[in-house]
């Protein structure tokens, strides 16, 4: 019951989601000329600034460390996070009183 | 000198410092824990103040002077967008934060790995004041996983246990998905608006509101929804509070549940998918977001989480998770209140139930910390959680007995204490909005006062064997849980002064019904 009940809104949500990546109804993919302008006006914001505004040639790295660094450093928390819960719960168990 | 970036930079700096200084000892460790806790709350009280006297949304650029990009009119950076609803969220969090910090200190003496406690204590703590200041929905995912991640380890903190094992597992399966469902709708509101900062998603979805926009919608609401326990979901909620250690359930049941889950619902609402903004697109034939059947559905989770949730509390017999149901309880009132917020935008009824929704977001924080410290207490000095084995506590343990009955009337709302007024709010907006509603929210207090009631019987039955040589825990115990008893006290004290002076305020900036939260960015562009 239970697990035909999830099944079915596995398939809803799925059903939804293709939907959604049908250019006719939801996303589009490919963008170019004046598509891309109305979708993706930040990123070109990036290609046309990011050299002289950061000064890196390569604008991914402008964008992950300068224009977004923020986030980099909560991915950086993540992960040491995630280190020190792995040591955290790999330690030995207390001993027996 | 903008005190803002402090709030996340001492946290950061001390979970950061804490695997250095850890080495020089132990007394190092947990003073360094409470000082920087100690910063991060006053920090977080300068902030809240400064806020509340002025009124106004503070908005921080990191790395620049404005958002707005060189000659064009959208943002480019990662902003910060503190309304009094997210500075009075960060004062709670470091608030109790600080508070079980200092609990810790007597409730975790005899556990191992202790330097990886504290550290991941701060980043907890961290996690959840980077979503409450956020203004942009990608880094407020990141702030998410920093925070679900350190809980996931804090359940499962005590390893030779099997039901911190258990627990800690169920819990990372369940809000991993949910997180991956939150991805997933920022990533679908991402390909169709190219933006990610929430005010100015705001104004895009406002001009073209597609049906892409709605699916995002569902799928963050409803990764949110798993994040705050909400009934159908929240299984894992009540294995996970139960196996943390207490000072660990304080922290997941007054405030993860909160920040993570109904402070994202009602900013995700209010700031993104302004009702108000998508009424008067109707008004004018434009296309717009159905927020009326967002609110119901809000509404009709709520409903189902407060009677669920009170009605599973009762049955219990293990004290930490008749606590864990009812904490699944009080979060069904806050999102009722939230759900009317919704419905009824910008009339009375709307506004006192968000009022109430803040309010009883905070005192709930409170009381159910101080319950988890209580439990926290009697497991530490009995040794058992079981309520049948704890009969006749009072005579042996009276102050934590009295800091029981004190939260346990508080969460019920009884009248000289915090619980009532912000209860009271929520029910007379139901009332108002429909009366249904109303009788669904106190039959849930009814049940709420039935758990409640037995616990307080334990409490003061005849003595059992058990309890028999239990004494009163050390200090670093019971001052926290005397301070969180005043706290409750005062608020309980002057309900309308607060009511008026602060949570009145709160929820209009929330409600933002002439789009503060959007102008706030907006006036950055200038001439728009």
């Amino acid at each position: 019951m239970k697990t035909t009940f999830g099944a079915l809104s596995l398939l809803f949500m799925l059903g939804v989601l293709l939907v959604v990546a049908n250019p006719n109804y939801g996303l589009q993919f490919g963008l170019g000329g004046e598509e891309w302008q109305k979708y993706r006006y930040t990123d070109q914001y990036y290609i046309d600034h990011g050299v002289e505004e950061v000064g890196g040639t390569n604008i991914v790295t402008d964008i992950v460390f300068d224009y977004r660094g923020y986030d980099t450093l909560g991915e950086a928390t993540v992960l040491f996070t995630s280190i020190a819960g792995a040591i955290a719960l790999l330690r030995k168990w207390r001993e027996e009183e | 000198m903008n005190a803002l970036p402090w709030l996340i930079i001492t946290p950061l700096f001390g979970a950061f410092s804490m695997p250095i200084l850890g080495l020089l000892g132990r007394k190092v460790r947990e003073y360094w824990a409470v000082i920087i806790s100690g910063f991060t709350f006053a920090i977080a009280a300068r902030i809240f103040y400064s806020i509340w006297r002025s009124n106004e949304i503070l908005l921080y650029t990191l790395g620049d002077v404005s958002p707005i990009g060189e000659g064009v009119k959208f943002p480019i950076r990662i902003i910060w967008e503190v309304d009094l609803f997210g500075a009075l969220l960060a004062l709670t969090v470091a608030f109790v934060s600080f508070l079980a910090i200092v609990y810790s200190l007597g409730y975790m003496k005899e556990d191992s790995g202790l330097d990886k406690y504290y550290t991941l204590v701060l980043v907890l703590e961290l996690g959840m004041l980077g979503i409450v200041i956020t203004g942009d929905i990608f880094n407020f995912y990141v702030f998410i996983e920093i925070m679900s991640i350190a809980s996931y380890v804090l359940v499962a903190f005590r390893n030779d246990t099997w039901e911190g094992i258990e627990a800690g597992i169920k819990y990372m399966f369940v809000g991993s998905l949910a997180s991956s469902f939150i991805l997933l709708g920022i990533a679908l509101l991402y390909g169709q608006y190219g933006t990610l900062t929430m005010a100015y998603l705001a104004v895009k979805i406002a001009e073209n509101p597609t049906l892409v926009s709605r699916v995002a919608l569902a799928f963050l609401i409803g990764g949110l929804l798993f994040k705050s326990g909400a009934v159908p979901v929240h299984m894992w909620l009540s294995d996970a509070h139960p196996a943390a250690p207490s000072s660990i359930s304080a922290m997941l049941s007054g405030l993860v549940i909160k920040v993570g889950g109904v402070y994202a619902i009602a900013r995700i609402i209010f700031g993104i998918f302004n009702p108000g903004l998508h009424e008067y697109l109707k008004v004018f034939g434009a296309p717009s977001i159905g927020v009326n059947t967002l609110g119901w559905a809000i509404i009709f989770f709520g409903c189902l989480t407060l009677i669920v949730g009170n009605a599973m509390a009762v049955i219990q017999t293990d004290m930490k998770r008749l606590f864990a149901f009812s904490s699944v309880g009080q979060i069904g009132y806050i999102l009722l209140g939230i759900g009317i917020g919704v419905v009824a935008y910008g009339e009375k009824a709307g506004e006192i139930a968000l009022t109430g929704a803040v309010y009883h977001i905070v005192n709930h924080a409170v009381i159910k910390a101080l319950l988890f410290f209580v439990a926290g207490a009697v497991i530490h000095q009995v040794g058992t959680k079981n309520l049948n084995e704890l009969s006749g506590l009072a005579r042996r343990m009276p102050f934590t007995t009295l800091s029981f009955l004190i939260g346990a009337a508080a969460i019920i709302g009884l009248p000289p204490l915090n619980g009532f007024a912000s209860k009271w709010l929520i029910y007379e907006s139901s009332a108002m909005y429909n009366p249904i509603l109303a009788v669904i929210a106190v039959i849930g207090t009814v049940f709420s006062l039935a758990a409640y009631t037995r616990v307080l019987f334990t409490f003061l039955g005849i003595e059992s064997e058990r309890v028999k040589t239990a004494r009163e825990p050390g200090k670093t115990m019971l001052i926290p849980m005397l301070l969180l008893m005043l706290v409750i006290i005062l608020m309980g004290l002057l309900p309308w002064q607060i009511n008026e002076k602060v949570m009145l305020p709160v929820a209009k900036m929330l409600e933002q019904l002439k789009g503060e939260y959007i102008m706030a960015l907006v006036k950055f562009v200038g001439g728009v």
